[in-house]
């Protein structure tokens, strides 16, 4: 059984985000988000500016992930980003995380336990590398 | 006696915009009244009946909406002859007559008692006097009116020097430096738990709770003590302000809103169903405390600011209900028959108002596994106003 198949697509949101940036980067993640259980991280590191309709871009990308069994998770928000996430009260909806490696590596942390120590089995037992 | 007072409010070149909302924080209301103000009436508490206020014009501020007392005379000034008509301010009260005169800047509020100050000028025969705070030195000075040149040394070094030696009087009551908007916030908190002399610029409906004329609380909005309203404030049905919150004049805080621990500055709108806590919101901008951070929200949905002249608002709302109007009509003609049944695991699965319609978004913090197995769990707010 191959459980790392499924890839972790870390994005970098745009400087500012509004009505028609956020159309854009819908764009761009929609074929990632078609996918089955899709696993994304939003990189907010560089966002300075983001209005309403950004916000609505990040829960739309969220339902459509949700639909198909994966997840959006936020990671290294400005404090910009932050002040409006709090202020919109969408903060409690995302599994937030201080760096974009540490959200992607969360994704493999909801395995069930049976499969991870099978995951841990299959590292062991692999032969050292020369 | 004789006994005159100047106040002084220009930009302060020492801290960061970013900590002060880009504003002259003399001149904003905190809980119903700017420091100004306040300051201006102690002045005349104290039976200094002469008051002059001389302030620097900027695009931000409007000195004509300063709101001081009648009798306060108020001298607009160019950044670059601030000084000079301060200076020029001195001079005509000394020729009309005046003995002393208190010398404030703008700045720090304090509780100065004057009458103290006076008299410790008077027994220490000196020209000039001054107030300090601890180590601090305070920006208030009394000035003997005939020593006019020990006056233009202080005005023309930026009230830094002084030409003659100058004793410290020790100021042992409420003082805040009123630097950031941090300052003001606490200013704000201090007024409304009574750690000040100066009270909330309105009438107390019930113990903690403020409210100024005119100030309009919508049914099903909720305001828990120590809060404030100050006039023509609009706060919207299901809006919640608590923890020492501060909503100031013409200011609105739209539907289902809360307002925890911050201000909301004079004409400025809050939009629906946000969480405003520990800011202070207002001119296109909130500033967090939490994070030390001020973020400019370009969205008019969330937070915007409204014109002071109020020729401009009514044009503004009466233009926002000839939109409204045909769109309802047009949403009753064509729109979909079915009245929506609204339902408390619903409405708690809804985002912000503000936010628009997600199209297709189902997912809240209620969402979770627990209430799959448990139909009839709901998860409530913590203020419990839904």
């Amino acid at each position: 059984m191959d459980i790392n198949s499924r890839p972790v697509v870390v994005k970098r949101m745009p400087e500012r985000l509004n009505s028609r940036t956020a159309r854009e980067f819908l764009r761009d993640v929609r074929p990632f988000l078609a996918a089955d259980r899709p696993q994304l991280v939003f990189d907010l590191s560089l966002v300075a500016q983001i209005d309403a309709s950004g916000i609505e871009m990040l829960l739309k990308c969220m339902s459509e992930a949700h639909k198909r069994d994966g997840d959006v998770k936020l990671a290294s928000l400005s404090d910009q980003a932050a002040v409006v996430l709090e202020l919109t009260r969408t903060e409690r909806l995302f599994e937030i995380y201080e760096t974009s490696t540490e959200a992607a590596r969360s994704f493999s942390g909801f395995l069930p336990n049976s499969m991870r120590q099978q995951l841990l089995h299959n590292k062991r037992s692999q032969p050292l590398a020369a | 006696m004789d006994i005159r007072g100047i106040l002084l409010v220009n930009s302060e070149q020492r801290v960061a915009e970013h900590q002060t909302l880009g504003a002259q924080l003399a001149t904003l209301d905190v809980v119903g009244k700017s420091t100004l103000q306040r300051m201006a009436e102690r002045l005349q508490q104290y039976g200094i009946s002469s008051v002059s206020a001389v302030v620097e014009a900027t695009s931000n501020s409007g000195v004509r909406n300063l709101g001081l007392p009648s009798d306060v005379s108020c001298v607009s000034a160019a950044p670059d002859r601030f000084w000079r008509t301060a200076e020029s301010v001195f001079n005509d009260m000394a020729q009309s007559g005046a003995e002393l005169v208190i010398l404030i800047r703008l700045g720090a509020y304090a509780e100065v008692d004057f009458e103290k100050q006076v008299q410790f000028h008077i027994d220490r025969k000196e020209r000039v006097t001054r107030m300090a705070s601890d180590e601090q030195m305070l920006e208030i000075f009394c000035i003997s009116a005939s020593r006019r040149n020990d006056a233009a040394s202080l005005f023309r070094t930026q009230l830094a020097h002084c030409r003659s030696e100058c004793p410290v009087l020790q100021h042992d009551g409420y003082i805040n430096s009123l630097a950031t908007a941090r300052d003001l916030r606490q200013f704000a908190i201090d007024i409304l738990t009574r750690q000040t002399q100066t009270c909330p610029a309105g009438k107390e409906i019930k113990p903690g709770v403020w409210t100024a004329p005119g100030a309009m609380i919508e049914k099903g909005a909720r305001v828990l003590a120590p809060a404030f309203v100050g006039s023509l404030a609009r706060i919207r049905s299901g809006a919640v302000i608590t923890r020492c919150s501060s909503v100031e004049r013409h200011a609105e805080v739209d539907c289902g809103t809360v307002v925890e621990n911050s201000t909301v500055l004079s004409f400025s709108y809050v939009g629906a169903g946000l969480d405003l806590a520990h800011s202070l919101a207002g001119m296109g901008r909130v500033v967090n405390l939490h994070r030390d951070v001020t973020v400019t929200i370009v969205d008019r949905k969330l937070i915007a600011s409204m014109s002071v002249a109020s020729g401009k608002r009514f044009v503004a709302s009466a233009a926002e209900v000839l939109a409204y109007l045909p769109k309802l009509a047009f949403q009753g003609i064509f729109a979909a028959n079915k009245a929506e049944k609204a339902d408390l695991h619903t409405t708690l699965k809804k985002t912000s108002p503000a936010l628009g319609t997600a199209a297709g978004f189902e997912t809240s913090a209620c969402d979770t596994e627990a209430s799959h197995k448990f139909p009839n769990m709901v998860v409530a707010r913590r203020y419990g106003h839904q």
